[in-house]
């Protein structure tokens, strides 16, 4: 029933079988539930270890001694927790944290009011300089434009006053014989020669 | 993630919460190592568990020494929010001096010392037999 005993003591399988009836199916081989059991064991009588009555006995007596001791070390368990979270909650300690929390919320939120106040000034410094530049900008803008307009508009009167000079050489229905007629009386002989070295020649055959 | 208040916790796991050892690395075959962890009752042996507590490595190493672990701490305030501790669990605590020991392991070892003491005796026995027999010669 028990194996010898070589160097390492109790073999593990001994130890992780739960005493008190088969608690474990088997898991691994390869019969299925409904396979029938072998030939080999068809007379086989399955039959529980013996057990050892006065060994039953110390046992049984053991293990009330066991359940007693285990018991009350469960209750001190249960008492220590329940005084930690007490401790925890309702404890000396407990309100001296809190005093403390409250005090350095206090002191955050002052800081944090400075700090807020600390960046209304500079935004609002900001704010003014910049609404003043945008201003000059303006009035710088608004002075160009101007320039440009009169600019504009002498270019505009330059050119009338340069229309009007034309005017007077145009050819209008009072002029129009006298203007054939002088057409006629000079031709204009546009004609020259040039050679490669850029000598003009102006005069030609007239036609 | 849902989180619920500990009475439908409760009724969620529908069981209580137990300090068992959960085999950790179970890629390697041949080789295994415990983690001792309090989980629910009804969740598998090496699924998720709530904290771990100790480790146990059942090979003992080159010095002969098998090396187990325990946050004391952890498992008194366990224990008492209401845990059972596993049948192994409660023999490893035992032989470490936290818990009382195990009666089982008690009636393990007086089993082991008797088989002792007939092995012994009976090669004794052998042997004086072997002595008179030759003595007889």
């Amino acid at each position: 029933m028990f194996k010898v005993l070589g160097e390492r003591g109790l073999p593990v399988a001994r130890l992780l079988t739960p005493r008190g009836g088969p608690a474990l199916q088997a898991v691994r081989g390869r019969k299925s539930r409904t396979d029938p059991p072998a030939k080999s064991k068809e007379g086989r009588i399955k039959v529980p270890p013996p057990v050892d009555p006065v060994e039953m006995v110390v046992l049984g007596e053991r293990y009330t001694e066991y359940g007693l001791i285990m018991r009350a070390l469960r209750l001190e368990f249960k008492e220590e927790v329940l005084r930690k979270k007490y401790e925890q909650e309702t404890g000396s300690v407990a309100e001296e944290r809190a005093r403390q929390d409250t005090e350095e919320h206090r002191s955050l939120m002052a800081w944090n009011d400075a700090e807020n106040r600390r960046m209304l000034r500079i935004r609002q410094l900001r704010v003014h300089n910049e609404t003043e530049e945008a201003e000059l900008k303006k009035q710088v803008a608004i002075l160009q434009r101007e320039q440009q307009m009169q600019e504009l508009i002498k270019e505009k009167e330059k050119e009338i006053l340069q229309l009007q000079e034309e005017a007077k050489n145009f050819i209008t229905l009072e002029n129009l014989d006298q203007r054939i007629e002088e057409a006629l009386d000079n031709p204009k002989n546009y004609n020259f020669a040039i050679d490669k070295e850029g000598r003009i020649v102006k005069q030609t055959v007239l036609k | 993630m849902v989180h619920l208040s500990s009475f439908l916790l409760k009724k969620y796991h529908k069981g209580h919460m137990v300090i068992r050892l959960a085999l950790a690395g179970h890629k390697q075959a041949n080789r295994p190592f415990y983690r001792i962890v309090a989980a629910y009752n009804k969740r598998a042996r090496d699924s998720k568990y709530i904290e771990q507590l100790g480790s146990y490595d059942p090979l003992p190493n080159i010095y002969n020494e098998k090396l187990v672990s325990f946050n004391f701490d952890r498992i008194k305030y366990w224990m008492g929010c209401g845990a059972h501790p596993s049948k192994p669990v409660e023999k490893l605590l035992g032989l470490a001096g936290f818990f009382p020991l195990h009666p089982m392991t008690i009636t393990e070892a007086e089993r082991q010392r008797a088989l002792t003491e007939q092995s012994h005796t009976s090669a004794a026995g052998d042997s004086l037999e072997e002595g008179h027999k030759q003595q007889e010669v």
